[in-house]
């Protein structure tokens, strides 16, 4: 009896608790991930620089190259002491590691504290053992066990980096800078528990978050741009992990703002959260709104329509990317030159120009995998449409499944091929403000050139698709995973290694460094149909797959 | 006459579980067709297998002559569906739905649309994710009614409407039958059924154990028989035909399978002071088939 009295008691600490363990297990896994994608951004970034700059002569010119690039600080935060290792690891991966973590932080936080309430499955757990208030603070309990799930791994990583002869970056350091980055990662899990509690959905709770990262960014660009303007950097929450300086002069005091944000936050969400009712919010939801039929006219229409803001997004940040790599494709050509480990990378990959093109031909390969990520997100969005029973209403119409599939591809290729152009068309843009000698249909073919492996990719997908509904999302991703792992660590082996081979990225040239390789191009084209015609074949005998 | 649902030996399995196993079903154009069943008892695999939304592992499903499985567009043509659980995209609003669900089906009767938002007391101005989930079926039963399809498949399409607007559904469905359309009508709501269809198909376990219209249903099921003696109540059991015997005083309740002149013959012998006997309703049916506590076929859930 007394056992089963024990029992009983567990049973309802356990049922109390239900919310925090519930929010741990989803963000302590995806944390966990991330940590991984990030200690192995650190980790690449930090080995990569001995290979790429082994002298101390390289080191100095690459150095110089930047010296007074006001484009770059601007994006990428201030540069300092370029020719030392840490600081070469905190200008590669640092803004990488902050812009992600502060997206993660924010997504994870307005799913657990209003995308589940929007679901109607906050109201299982309020109905238990459990307050508005308290499940809050559960939640919030959640998300502090998800971070430090994200912070392990990327200290683990960065650390055992560290530590290596070639690195020699110390424990201390290493921590205090992974701790730094990671901070913006806290910072948006707090904003998105405050802004959670504002807006009336996940949706809107995820503009406003996304409104607060943008102004946090533009203000500190304009800070990095400006030697007088330094002082912004205080007014957003990315300035104050720049103030921070990680591995080139630690300033622990910019914790202060940093720890009282999320304190202040943390607090006041669950105060709102306790006070306000279930479904209620501070700011009022537009629930009507005028009919725009335009696009839905049928099920093309449909399909932009509803991958509408993922596509404005992936073509923004395509061009942006464009931009960018044209922006600084001078001073970095110029530093390539320095650089013996560059070099023989673009010459792997089938280089031969030097100098800004050189530079360009080996960012786009890049590019390519930031496209087939695109794909890879149209794939998800196909199979989110099947799993959530949305498809049902269509194909219970007279639409025939190979049309949809094959119209849901058809916007997908069209994506790729719009933003890949735009690209291209982006770096001419950056690279002549530069005044750099690139002309401006090498750079259009440089962006049509990274759609053959996005193809290929979504080939794949649509196989996945039509074989695997379940398993789809997980395929594309591996495929883009594996491709950029392979791509990242190809430099190590030779051009003929077969591991080099299983990468599509790797199948193009390095465009305008080197003539486009068609040949290679038309077989990834090739091979992406037949994967595609097989996925629909498949996909119109096999049952439709729920959640 | 034309058919317009015919399935041969239709049959699905899920892994080890037999969603349906041979179902063999007509349905004539015009006719409006009760389907029932417990939770998984099959019903909704019969729906998306007539739809083609999911392959047969045997047999045939054909609407209006055409293979549902080998051409699902064709068929579709001349189909409405309207699901137990609306799924509708939430950043659409109502307006955008109907729209949009009209221009892919092809046909849609304007006018007939109109009313339908007027009769449901639809806001078609709001959001998909701002609207209740009475008010998210309303958008998808308008969606399937405005088409005026000559099949209206509904799959528990009252699910999460109010009395009142479950009446406007009726009064819909009832104006469908007098047009011509065809309706097959899965529900749990029996007086619904009762009210509505011409004939009613029970299916259990995933086969198919009773199809009839109701009054055949009445005339194998057993009669209810209520009376009042004037003297004490003879021996029954020997009765022929006489079930479920109940005796409380000179009162007595039975059931009474086949013809009822035994049991009269035996209490005219005593003096009957009363007697009351009626048919038994469709829930009544529909038990008898299940058990009163509508046991059978609960291990299903995964295939509905």
């Amino acid at each position: 009896m007394r056992w089963r009295k024990r029992e009983e008691v567990y049973g309802e600490r356990r049922a109390a608790l239900a919310v925090a363990v519930t929010t741990a297990k989803r963000a302590g896994w995806q944390g966990a991930l991330w940590g991984l994608v990030f200690g192995g951004t650190i980790a690449a970034s930090a080995s990569a620089y001995a290979g790429l700059f082994p002298t101390a002569a390289s080191r100095a010119r690459m150095a110089l190259s930047f010296q007074g690039n006001t484009a770059w600080a601007a994006l990428f935060g201030p540069l300092r002491r370029l020719d030392t290792v840490a600081g070469y690891t905190v200008y590669k991966s640092g803004m990488t590691v902050i812009i992600l973590g502060a997206i993660w932080g924010l997504l994870v936080a307005t799913r657990v504290l209003r995308g589940e309430e929007d679901a109607g499955r906050w109201e299982l757990f309020l109905s238990g053992q459990t307050t508005r208030g308290r499940a809050a603070v559960q939640a919030a309990i959640g998300l502090g066990v998800g971070f430090v799930a994200l912070w392990v791994p990327t200290a683990v990583l960065t650390v055992a980096t560290g530590m290596s002869p070639k690195v020699n970056i110390g424990i201390g350091a290493s921590v205090f800078f992974v701790t730094s980055l990671l901070a913006s990662a806290a910072m948006f899990m707090a904003i998105g528990m405050f802004v959670g509690q504002l807006a009336a959905t996940r949706h809107d709770a995820n503009l406003l978050g996304a409104g607060v990262l943008a102004a946090s960014y533009l203000i500190r660009m304009a800070a990095d741009s400006d030697a007088s303007l330094a002082w912004l950097r205080w007014l957003s929450p990315l300035g104050w992990i720049e103030e921070l300086r990680p591995l080139t002069g630690s300033r622990p005091f910019a914790f202060i703002p940093i720890v009282a944000l999320v304190a202040v936050l943390v607090v006041v969400s669950i105060r709102v959260a306790r006070q306000r009712d279930l479904g209620a919010s501070a700011l009022a939801s537009r629930d009507t709104a005028k009919p725009r039929t335009l696009l839905l006219g049928g099920q093309a229409g449909l399909t932009v329509r509803l991958t509408r803001p993922l596509i404005a997004g992936w073509i923004f940040a395509l061009f942006v990317t464009g931009l960018v790599f044209g922006l600084v494709a001078q001073a970095a050509g110029t530093a390539v030159r320095g650089a013996r480990g560059l070099e023989e990378a673009i010459e792997r990959l089938g280089g031969t120009t030097s100098g800004a093109a050189s530079y360009l031909g080996f960012v786009f390969v890049i590019a390519a995998g930031l496209v087939a990520i695109a794909v890879a997100g149209q794939i998800t969005a196909a199979r989110n449409e099947e799993a959530a029973g949305h498809l049902d209403n269509l194909l219970v119409r007279p639409v025939a499944r190979w049309r949809w599939l094959v119209v849901r591809l058809t916007v997908a290729l069209g994506l790729v091929v719009v933003a890949s152009v735009l690209a291209g068309f982006a770096a001419w843009l950056g690279a002549v403000s530069q005044h750099a000698d690139v002309g401006l249909g090498d750079l259009l073919e440089a962006g049509l050139n990274v759609v053959p492996p996005a193809g290929f990719v979504l080939g794949i997908g649509g196989l996945a698709f039509g074989l695997w509904p379940r398993g789809a999302i997980g395929v594309v991703y591996g495929l883009v995973v594996w491709s950029f792992l392979v791509e990242t660590i190809a430099a190590a082996f030779d051009s003929n290694h077969w591991l080099r081979d299983t990468s599509p990225l790797l199948h193009i040239a390095p465009v305008p460094a080197a003539d486009p390789n068609w040949t290679a191009a038309a077989w990834l084209v090739a091979l992406g149909l037949i994967a595609a015609a097989l996925g629909v074949a498949a996909f119109g005998r096999r049952d439709l797959v729920g959640a | 006459m034309e058919t317009a649902i015919r399935t041969e030996h239709l049959s699905k399995t899920f892994g080890s579980t037999e969603a349906l196993v041979d179902l063999n079903l007509e349905v004539q154009v015009g006719e409006v067709i009760g389907y029932l069943g417990p939770n998984g008892a099959g019903k909704t695999t019969t729906i998306r297998l007539l739809l083609g939304l999911i392959g047969a592992t045997r047999g045939r499903a054909e609407i209006f002559g055409v293979d549902a499985q080998a051409d699902p567009v064709r068929a579709h043509r001349r189909v409405a569906y309207v699901p137990g659980e609306a799924s509708l995209w939430p950043s659409l609003t109502g307006t955008e739905t109907l729209h949009l669900l009209g221009r892919v089906q092809g046909t849609v009767d304007t006018a007939y649309r109109d009313l339908l938002i007027q009769r449901f007391e639809l806001d078609p101005s709001k959001k998909v994710r701002a609207y209740s989930k009475g008010n998210r079926q309303k958008v998808i039963l308008i969606a399937g009614l405005m088409t005026r399809a000559d099949l209206l498949l509904l799959d528990e399409p009252t699910s999460g409407l109010d009395p009142l607007m479950e009446r406007a559904f009726r009064d819909c469905v009832a104006e469908a039958r007098d047009r011509g359309q065809t309706v097959f009508l899965s529900s749990h709501i029996l007086s619904e059924v009762e009210a509505l269809c011409d004939r009613v198909a029970i299916l259990r376990s995933g086969y198919l154990v009773e199809v009839g219209t109701l009054s055949e249903m009445r005339h194998l099921s057993a009669l209810q028989v209520e009376a009042e003696l004037d003297g004490a109540v003879p021996d029954l059991s020997t009765v022929p035909g006489v079930s479920a015997l109940e005796v409380d005083g000179n009162r007595i309740r039975c059931q009474v399978t086949g013809p009822v002149e035994p049991l009269l013959t035996v209490l005219t012998r005593v003096g009957v002071r009363h007697l009351i006997s009626r048919e038994p309703s469709l829930e009544e049916l529909f038990l008898a088939h299940y058990g009163a506590d509508g046991s059978e076929g609960g291990s299903e859930d995964a295939v509905a």
